[in-house]
Order: structure tokens, then sequence, then C-alpha cells
């Protein structure tokens, strides 16, 4: 496992593999299913686009409604996915740094 | 109730222009309209090719094309600055708006704020 | 109470570049309240413009500046807020 932060976050988000995803996610009891996969990559994609996360659970919300229409962009859907605060859940799967503006 | 945020100090030395992203990310959080003038040396955000990793910042390049996507409505840039920075359209990141900095655009928004 | 078309809020001393601009884009419909540093405009050379010219008591206090000008208006904190409702725009320079 790569460093990691208080909080479970990676330190360098290029030091992350789907095995390290594996790890982190069954910390949390989640099993990775294609639909979680599908967000994982999404994040990975918008990191190496943006160069940040996205800084808080409505935004994390509004882009994958951006890329996946209301169907998946929703917070139902990804708390399902990603219980508790599912932009910090997913984020932290995903390698990517802690959303700035989440509690 | 719109907003005008204007970004006018130059990217990398300082972290006042970091900050009025993320306080224009937060209003389109919220669906409030929000739009990002850069003029002054403000415009060198926009300059296409930025490559800040020897700095160890993050490209403000990349992090503003997330803009449009977490809603923020319009980039807008004052010509007569990108001139000055003899930043041509070409050089710009695309999407961004040329237009004039002044009073009459200054009316359109409910409120204009400088960052920092 | 009449409406004030801009209400510009200059917190920026007289050398930032900001404080210049404000004070050539306010229109005789505006309102210039200087706040914070900006009071020290009022210290320094005449200022010239054509909009209502306000400055913030605290402010001016907490710098020792004398509020006995006849060329602008000196408003408290309510006031201020009382100023904000009055305006069409809001610009924070």
């Amino acid at each position: 496992m790569p460093h990691r932060n208080n909080e479970g976050f990676l330190e360098d988000a290029w030091a992350w593999n789907p095995s390290v995803a594996e790890a982190i996610a069954a910390e949390d009891a989640i099993d990775l299913s294609e639909n979680h996969w599908e967000i994982i990559r999404f994040l990975r994609d918008f990191y190496k686009k943006h160069e940040v996360s996205p800084p808080s659970n409505r935004l994390f919300v509004k882009a994958v409604k951006e890329a996946f229409g209301e169907e998946k962009g929703n917070s139902i859907y990804l708390m399902q996915l990603f219980p508790g605060t599912p932009a910090k859940t997913a984020c932290r799967i995903a390698g990517l740094p802690r959303p700035t503006n989440c509690l | 109730m719109s907003t005008l945020i204007l970004i006018d100090q130059p990217p990398y030395g300082g972290w006042t222009g970091r900050e009025a992203l993320d306080m224009a990310f937060s209003l389109a959080a919220f669906d409030q309209p929000v739009s990002l003038l850069f003029c002054g040396a403000g415009v060198n955000w926009l300059r296409k090719g930025q490559e800040p990793g020897q700095v160890r910042q993050k490209s403000v390049e990349k992090n503003l094309s997330a803009a449009t996507i977490f809603g923020v409505e319009a980039l807008l840039a004052d010509s007569d600055d990108c001139n000055r920075y003899g930043l041509e359209a070409a050089q710009l990141l695309s999407g961004v708006e040329l237009v004039r900095a002044d009073a009459q655009l200054f009316a359109g928004y409910s409120h204009t704020a400088f960052a920092g | 109470m009449t409406k004030i078309q801009t209400l510009h809020i200059l917190n920026k001393s007289p050398e930032h570049p900001r404080f210049a601009r404000c004070l050539s884009m306010a229109s005789p419909d505006d309102a210039i309240l200087l706040i914070e540093n900006g009071v020290l405009g009022l210290a320094s050379a005449a200022i010239s413009t054509s909009g209502q010219l306000l400055a913030l008591a605290p402010d001016m206090a907490a710098r020792g500046l004398d509020d006995g000008s006849t060329s602008f208006e000196t408003i408290d904190y309510d006031g201020m807020v009382d100023l904000t409702t009055r305006a069409q725009q809001v610009v924070s320079w």
C-alpha cells in the first residue's frame, strides 16, 4: 500500500493501481462492481485532465451528471455506491486527493 | 443574482487566484450564476502550455478546464490586457471569450468581486 | 432614500492600482465607500471622482483619521448595510 494521510487518502495520486482501490474499498466493506469501476475510472480521468478532485460532493455529483447523465449523476445513486460522503469515499478509493470543501 | 469574479493577479506567484477559483466553483455548486473575468496580469492564467511541475504546483490551465463542467457560465478575458501580455487568440485556452473589462460589463452582474 | 446605481466598495490603499481604476470607473449615479486600507486615500491626495464619496467611520477611527471634512460622508456598519440594499449592483474592489 502506498503512503496515505491520516484520513486514508493517497499522498501521491500516481502511486495508485486497481489493487490499491480494492484494498481501500475493503476497509469500507465495499465490494467493487463494474458500476464502481465506471466512477473510479471517471475520477482517474478527471484528475489527469484537471489536476484537481471535485472540490465538494455537489460538484462531484455535477461532474458525474455531466459525463453520464441524470441516471448516474445523482446523489442517491452515488451514495449507494460510495456510502458516507460519496465524493470523499470515491476519491479515497480512486487514489485522488481529499476533496477540499468536504467536511 | 449573478456574480462576476475578477482575477487580476498572475498565476503561480500567489494563492489569491486559486481562492477566487474555489469561490467560483462553490457558487456554481449551489447553482448560483457565476462567471470569471481575467484582467491585468491575471490574463496569464489563460496561456496554453503551462507546465508548473518544476515549481511544484498544479496547473491552473488544467484546473480551469474543469470550470465549465462545474457550471461556471463563462471564462472572460480583457482583450487589451491580453494584447499587453502578447496573448493572441491562438495562444488562449479554448472557450475563453474576449471582452472589455469596463463599467458596462460589470453592469450585467449584481455583484462583481475582485480576488484578493 | 435615493437609489444608487453601483456601490463600489474600495478596500485598497491609494498605492494599489485598483484604487485609481475604481475612482475612474465610478459614474455620478454611483457611490464609492472607502473601507479598511481604502480610508487612507482620505489622508493622501485629494480624491477626484464623479461618484458620491463615503468612508467607514470605524476604519477611519482605527487609523486615527479625522472625519471633519465635508468632501465625503462617514457611515457606520449599519449605514454600510443600508447602502448595499440601496445599490443596484455592488463591485468589491
